[in-house]
This record gives C-alpha cells, structure tokens and sequence, in this order.
C-alpha cells in the first residue's frame, strides 16, 4: 500500500489479487445477496483507492482494509436494517431420486451449514468470516471491528459452537 | 501452537461452501480506478509542463527579436536612413552642453548636409522614418558596447558612425548663436577664432544682417 501511496501503480495490482478473493466472500456471505455485494465490495476498493494519499502505516494492511468493509457493511445494515434469517427457516431440499445416499447427505449438510451461517447474528458471522476468510488473530478482529477483545473473542466461539451444531445436526 | 479459536472442522466444512471469486469485469472495473486516480495526478504536472513550455518559447522568441533589432541598429543601411529634423536637433542640444569633449564639438560636412536634408525634407517623410531606427537609436549605447565586445569590421566602423553621429554637436545657426554669445562677453578673440573656422567650414553660407552684426568683429 505504501508503495502504491507513492506513485507505484503495479503495487495495487499485487494488493488486489492477494486480498480480492477473501474481501469478496467476507462480503458476499455477509450480505448473502450476489448482486449487493458486488456493489459493496467496489466501494470498498474505491474507499481505499481514495484514501491512499492518507494511508500510514498504523497496523497489517489486512486490519485497515477490513475496518473499511466493516464501516460499509455498518452503513448499509444501519439503511436497512438488521435482519436475522432463523435456521429453521431455511428448509434442505429433498434428495433426488437418481443420487446416491452418501452424496445427498453431503449435499444436505452443507446446506444445513450455510444455512447455520447465514443465520448467526450480524456481529457473530462477521467475526467468524474475519476469522477464516483474512486469517485475523482475535485481537485484529477487535481492532478491526471497534470492540473489545473479549467481545470479539466471545463472538467468534458462539458463531463456533453454532456451526459445530449444525454439523452434528446431519 | 493450535489456534484455540479455530476448529479445523468448521474450517474444513466451510472451505467446502465453495471459493467464490469476484467477476472478471469487476476486477476490471476496481483497476482501471486505481489507475485513473494516478493518472488525476499526471494532469495537473503535465499543465504545468505546458505552462512553462510555453513562457520559455515566449521568453526566447522576444530575445531573438531583441537581438534582430540591435543588428538593425548597427547596419550601414539604417546608419544611412534619413533622420527626422526635431530628432538631429535633439542630438545637437545634447551635444551642445559644456561637458562635451572638445573633440567632438566641430560637426562633420556629412552630417550638416543630412541636417540640411532632413530640414528640407517634406515632413511626410520625416514622420515616415522607420519605427525601427527609432527603436535602434534608443538602443545605441548597448549596441555600441555588444559591437565593442564582438569586433567585427562591419560592426566596428558602424560603432564609429553611431559615435560620430551622436558627436556631432550643432547646426551653422546654432555655431553663429554661440559665436554671438562670445562677442556680447567681450571674448573677441574666441569669437574671432571660432567665426574663422566657421567661415572655412561654410564658405558659402548667408546669413542675416542682423546676426552679422551680432557675430562681425567690432
């Protein structure tokens, strides 16, 4: 980023393709909508672009650039409202008849993953998603998030123990 | 050391959901930005490239003309042009005043007959001088030193003309005043010597009863 900030074009190519994949899931499965998140995850890009005249070295490139896409996805949870989707609601589709069992039960199960993903609470999901998309120690969700480190610790072992269910559920 | 926060088959099951990547035009469209935001930044430098460009080749233009003026001021051609009446006579009250060289005081037949042309001459003429001698006359002093430091032939007698010109220290009208002046201070025998030489130097020149009387021997 700094090499950027000083005039070296290539170096955001090499910023991009390392982050892009990661920033891009953290958002998509944080708005579970294709469409929006595409929308959200330029305009994160664009706040980094904008703001790289301004960049210090003040953490990991990796904490500043997911403090940028929490404060996005705040703004848009703030207009819209936050709207939890209960697991129960999410219904598994029946196995096909042609499929073998072993491979419907598969399918099923990660379905029921999904849906236990998608259903965790806004900040939980954000911390588990922080956690295995970017890699982030606890204490760079915290930093990232604008929380406590407890609080974010507590976040990303009830998200935890909410998927391990779902998993045992198949 | 294992990460107390992770467990290995969450991770596991949730790499599995799949590794979504963001389109191709989309990766397009975020590093063009990129590259345009630098590219804001080359307008204003390249501006100013202009800018400057602009007011060096200026700058340049008006000293090449500056140049070709002084070397108009310094050809025989001008140092020949016919100069207006009121401009010699500028020249001769200059040459006139008391601190003059007395080298330089006796004015060249040359001259006195450009002084009578240029009296005679229609005054469409005169105000028909070019702007350029004008131009050239005000810049003689500089001239004369670029031609003193350059030495060429050309340029050197030119210089020599240019000085000779601007020597050249009165009319016949203005000599006979000055011979009058001597007379009235009782300095006959400098209005003598003086009404000799000027009785050698215009032969035939006529002039007024009453300034005879004023410049005769008493």
């Amino acid at each position: 980023m700094l090499a950027y900030r000083d005039g070296d074009a290539g170096a955001f190519d090499t910023l991009y393709a390392r982050h892009k994949g990661a920033l891009y899931r953290f958002v998509l499965r944080s708005v579970r909508e294709r469409g929006l998140a595409e929308e959200l995850y330029q305009e994160v890009w664009m706040r980094v672009i904008e703001a790289r005249a301004r960049y210090t070295v003040q953490a990991k490139f990796t904490t500043w650039l997911y403090t940028i896409a929490h404060h996005r996805l705040a703004d848009h949870w703030r207009k819209r409202g936050l709207k939890l989707v209960e697991l129960e609601d999410h219904d598994a589709p029946a196995p096909r008849a042609d499929e073998p069992q072993a491979r419907a039960e598969g399918r099923q199960s990660l379905q029921r993953f999904a849906a236990a993903l998608a259903a965790l609470p806004e900040a939980q999901r954000e911390a588990f998603l922080l956690h295995e998309e970017s890699g982030m120690s606890v204490a760079e969700i915290a930093a990232a998030t604008g929380v406590g480190e407890e609080a974010a610790k507590s976040r990303v072992r009830y998200a935890l123990a909410r998927l391990r269910e779902a998993m045992a559920d198949g | 050391m294992a990460d107390p926060d992770r467990d290995v088959g969450v991770s596991e099951r949730y790499r599995a959901l799949g590794r979504e990547e963001p389109p191709p035009e989309l990766d397009a469209a975020i590093l063009a930005a990129a590259r345009r935001r630098r590219a804001r930044w080359a307008v204003p430098v390249s501006i100013a490239a202009v800018v400057v460009l602009a007011v060096g080749v200026t700058l340049r233009v008006q000293i090449e003309e500056r140049k070709d003026a002084e070397q108009i001021a310094l050809s025989p051609q001008v140092m020949q042009a016919p100069v207006p009446a009121d401009e010699l006579a500028r020249q001769a009250r200059r040459d006139a005043a008391p601190a003059r060289a007395p080298a330089a005081s006796p004015p060249p037949a040359a001259l006195e007959s450009r002084v009578r042309a240029a009296q005679e001459a229609p005054a469409s003429r005169a105000q028909a001088a070019p702007e350029a001698l004008v131009g050239a006359r005000k810049r003689e002093a500089p001239a004369e030193a670029a031609a003193d430091r350059a030495a060429p032939a050309g340029r050197a007698s030119a210089s020599v003309a240019v000085g000779k010109i601007s020597a050249a220290p009165q009319t016949p009208e203005q000599w006979l005043e000055r011979i009058a002046k001597l007379r009235e201070a009782g300095k006959a025998r400098e209005a003598d010597t003086s009404l000799a030489e000027f009785k050698k130097r215009y032969p035939d020149y006529k002039i007024s009863e009453a300034m005879r009387a004023r410049v005769a021997p008493r």
